[in-house]
């Protein structure tokens, strides 16, 4: 599902990521964990192509994206979840508009995404807030509502940056059993996290990155 | 796509309150200026023609040529002065104009007889004022006014025109720059929006699309808008002009046709050049 080999990324001649190399198959649940600043964040943005590495090559479910045209970003995309660490609503939009615009761009007719946007929503716990506009919702109601939406068109890949950062306890394991369960159903789910007690709450592979690098990758705990 | 491109262009349009009617108006003062501009600029069309239209000169020949010696001069000056055109006026045609110039003269003429006027040829040239020299000559009796004052005037309209040309410029430049920062604010308060569509899957046209319809509602309105102004302004500047007997007219249906074609086409092409660059700063 992921390929990544020797990818560097440079800011300002600061180097963020140093000749990453990584693969990821299809249906694996990856953790993908290490200190603030270590390049979490980063190696999830290029695989998502929010941005394109400064070297090296990254193929996401089977394309070549580092240099794929911009025309076919959107078609990647579409193959993709992401759940993102500062939730990325539409302000002007009701919850249930949130989850189901995402929708309108597989096709699915508006029927068809209020049912499948509503059946998120409530496995989530939030169909009762589904006409409420994002700055009414709580932090932890955002988050979910952004989870809803990466969800909700059964992408072939999650990505997930710090998903449980503004969840309680038993609302991050509840996340972290619908990860689960959706990776079950054949999904690759790729989850960056900082939170030790979501680690060794679910033995899996695990990638630690430090100063731009993989430090290590292997099973949590090691 | 298209519905979408709608329902969302009316959020847009619909969140800005009444920034989008301020806006139209902005962009349409430019335009109905240009209009009345360029109107202005039609009228000046046959005093300009002036510039280069040829003079005709009055010639009175002495009364004691006989009929061969007037077609001898008329030949002789018409082989020195190849550029000028020479035409005899019958006395008959003569006292025509008269009567119609001095009406008081009808009587005269009436009873008199055209046999009492001079013979008279018309000298049409570019140079009046060499008709002059004439004067001093013992066949001529009188030179008509060889001023080129038409010519003058003509000059003077065309280069006013030529400035009522290039502040109609001005003015759409300055509509379409306008459009251009209005396109470009609509952007910047949007910028989080798009990003997270293009990040969600969204194609470019998708994106593109309500911004594309939030700028044709307003750029609609401002072409009306335009047009009503300046049929008004044109129509009144017109009334005002008709004493001073230029050729005062409404405003052309060409004119009117630019100016929709300028107020929906400038945003848009402002619409298009900002997104494209939106979206290549993004990928960058």
């Amino acid at each position: 599902m992921i390929r990544i080999r020797g990818v560097t990324k440079d800011y300002d001649r600061r180097q963020i990521l140093r000749g990453v190399d990584l693969s990821v198959d299809d249906g694996e649940m990856v953790f993908l964990t290490g200190p603030s600043g270590a390049g979490k964040t980063t190696l999830l943005r290029l695989l998502y192509a929010a941005e394109r590495p400064t070297d090296g090559e990254i193929w996401v479910a089977g394309s070549r994206i580092d240099t794929l045209p911009r025309s076919e970003l959107p078609q990647l995309r579409r193959k993709i979840g992401v759940i993102f660490q500062d939730f990325k609503l539409l302000r002007r939009k009701t919850v249930l508009e949130n989850v189901t615009f995402v929708l309108r761009f597989h096709g699915i007719g508006q029927r068809e995404a209020h049912r499948r946007a509503y059946q998120v929503l409530k496995r989530l716990g939030l169909h009762h807030r589904q006409s409420a506009l994002p700055e009414s919702l709580s932090g932890g109601e955002q988050q979910r509502v952004a989870i809803a939406r990466a969800l909700v068109y059964q992408p072939r890949l999650i990505l997930a940056d710090e998903p449980t950062g503004n969840l309680d306890a038993d609302l991050a394991s509840e996340l972290l059993s619908l990860l689960c369960d959706i990776n079950y159903q054949g999904a690759t789910v790729v989850l960056a996290t900082h939170d030790h007690a979501l680690l060794e709450s679910l033995p899996a592979r695990t990638l630690v990155l430090r100063r731009g690098e993989i430090d290590y990758d292997g099973m949590w705990p090691p | 796509m298209i519905r979408h491109a709608l329902a969302e262009g009316w959020l847009i349009l619909r969140s800005r309150g009444l920034i989008s009617p301020v806006l139209a108006l902005a962009l349409a003062i430019p335009i109905s200026l240009a209009g009345v501009t360029v109107s202005l600029r039609q009228w000046l069309e046959p005093v300009i023609d002036l510039s280069d239209r040829e003079s005709v000169v009055a010639v009175l020949l002495h009364p004691r040529l006989d009929e061969s010696q007037r077609r001898l001069w008329i030949s002789e000056e018409s082989r020195s002065h190849p550029d000028w055109k020479l035409a005899e006026v019958e006395p008959e045609e003569l006292a025509k104009r008269l009567a119609s110039w001095f009406p008081y003269l009808e009587e005269v003429l009436q009873r008199e007889g055209p046999q009492m006027l001079p013979h008279m040829v018309e000298i049409t040239t570019r140079s009046p004022e060499r008709v002059l020299e004439l004067k001093d000559t013992t066949s001529v009796l009188a030179v008509g006014p060889t001023s080129s004052v038409n010519r003058v005037v003509g000059q003077v309209a065309s280069r006013f025109a030529l400035v009522l040309l290039l502040v109609a410029g001005a003015l759409v430049s300055g509509a379409l720059l306008l459009a251009a920062v209005w396109v470009h604010l609509e952007l910047h308060r949007n910028a989080e929006e798009i990003a997270i569509m293009r990040l969600m899957g969204a194609t470019e046209a998708t994106v593109r699309g309500p911004f594309l319809v939030a700028v044709v509602v307003p750029a609609l309105l401002a072409a009306v808008i335009s047009v009503v102004l300046t049929v008004v302004a044109v129509g009144w500047m017109a009334q005002l002009a008709a004493p001073l007997g230029l050729a005062a007219r409404g405003a052309s249906f060409v004119v009117l046709a630019c100016q929709i074609l300028g107020a929906v086409g400038l945003p848009l092409i402002a619409a298009f050049i900002t997104l494209e660059r939106h979206a290549s700063r993004e990928e960058s």
